[in-house]
């Protein structure tokens, strides 16, 4: 009996060593660093049918958001936050593929477009003007979700804020919605759209 | 009966190859012509596209039977009958429906028009094939 009282003392001694361990673990993680997402922030989808090429953009971002960056020591930058847009906003500067577009998107069902971001491969250094970044995304769409890497360009402004350029190829079929198709097939559109996210940023001092 | 129903056929055989022919064609060459079909107006899904395909035999059934009810009231070369059954169609069938799409519905000028054209001439068409089919 007193040799099980001794193995339980010894195990639990060990876990309550466990915690000043991961404490100083934890320690690596910084505060996080806090970007605000900007009016500034826009959403284009280029596509194709086989008789003509759209391009439907998100012209601005309503409602200021936040993102944070979570640096760790030797890893990937981590990030949280979101983008949340109405796909009722999408202008394909044609008012009938605008509609057809919605239509197609089913906004009346599904009517947020939702970009998480979940990391990047580093943390975009202020002093340099211009680099590329890798990084993932899933992307809410049709009620449909799926992660994708995607290839990021970032500007930092003159006056100090963010720009980040999200570049990706998806496909209808990815979010499970069939390219639409008129005239009995005649008139196709092509699977793939290419969907570019700017994000402008400015970072939260307070 | 039984003629009614062969020139339908034959009809609705030439007016299929012709019409769809002459569509794709016009889509391959003419692109532009054919953007605002991009619209939510028209059916997108493709559950719908066998119907659309069998518009031709549809048609060619009903002018078949059309003229062989009134086939005793046009006279002369068979090219001039095509021609009258058509514009009779036309005229009785066409043009009205055409009126309400239009000031119904959010479609343009153009493509009201190009499906009258596009109506008369397949009614033509049937018109001179069932003039040398059922005389």
């Amino acid at each position: 009996m007193n040799d099980q009282v001794k193995r339980l003392k010894i195990i639990i001694m060990f876990m309550l060593a466990l915690i000043p361990v991961s404490r100083l673990m934890a320690g690596n993680i910084a505060d996080p660093i806090k970007w605000i997402l900007t009016k500034e922030c826009t959403l284009k989808v280029n596509g194709s049918t086989n008789i003509n090429k759209f391009s439907c953009i998100i012209p601005e971002y309503a409602r200021p958001d936040t993102l944070l960056f979570y640096r760790k020591k030797n890893e990937p930058l981590q990030l949280s936050g979101s983008l949340s847009l109405d796909v009722q906003n999408f202008d394909c500067h044609n008012p009938v593929m605008t509609s057809d577009l919605r239509k197609t998107l089913k906004a009346k069902i599904y009517p947020r477009i939702i970009i998480h971001f979940l990391n990047l491969s580093k943390y975009p250094d202020p002093d340099i003007k211009e680099g590329v970044l890798k990084g993932a995304v899933t992307i809410e769409l049709a009620g449909t979700t799926k992660r994708f890497e995607v290839d990021y360009r970032y500007i930092t402004l003159a006056n100090g804020n963010l720009r980040l350029i999200g570049t990706k190829q998806v496909n209808f079929s990815d979010f499970n919605i069939s390219p639409p198709r008129k005239l009995g097939g005649m008139i196709k559109t092509n699977n793939e759209l290419v969907v570019e996210f700017l994000l402008t940023m400015k970072l939260n001092t307070q | 009966m039984k003629k009614i129903i062969l020139s339908g056929i034959i009809t609705g055989a030439f007016l299929f190859i012709l019409s769809y022919g002459c569509l794709y064609l016009g889509i391959r060459f003419f692109p532009t012509l054919f953007i605002d079909y991009n619209n939510p107006l028209f059916n997108s899904e493709g559950n719908r596209d066998g119907l659309f395909y069998l518009h031709a035999f549809v048609i060619s059934f009903a002018l078949s039977w059309f003229w062989d009810r009134f086939k005793g009231l046009l006279k002369g070369h068979f090219i001039l009958r095509g021609f009258e059954f058509g514009f009779i169609y036309a005229m009785v069938s066409l043009l009205p429906v055409m009126w309400i799409t239009f000031s119904s519905l959010d479609i343009t000028i153009f493509m009201v028009l190009s499906w009258f054209l596009y109506g008369f001439a397949q009614a033509v068409i049937a018109g001179i094939l069932l003039g040398k089919l059922n005389p």
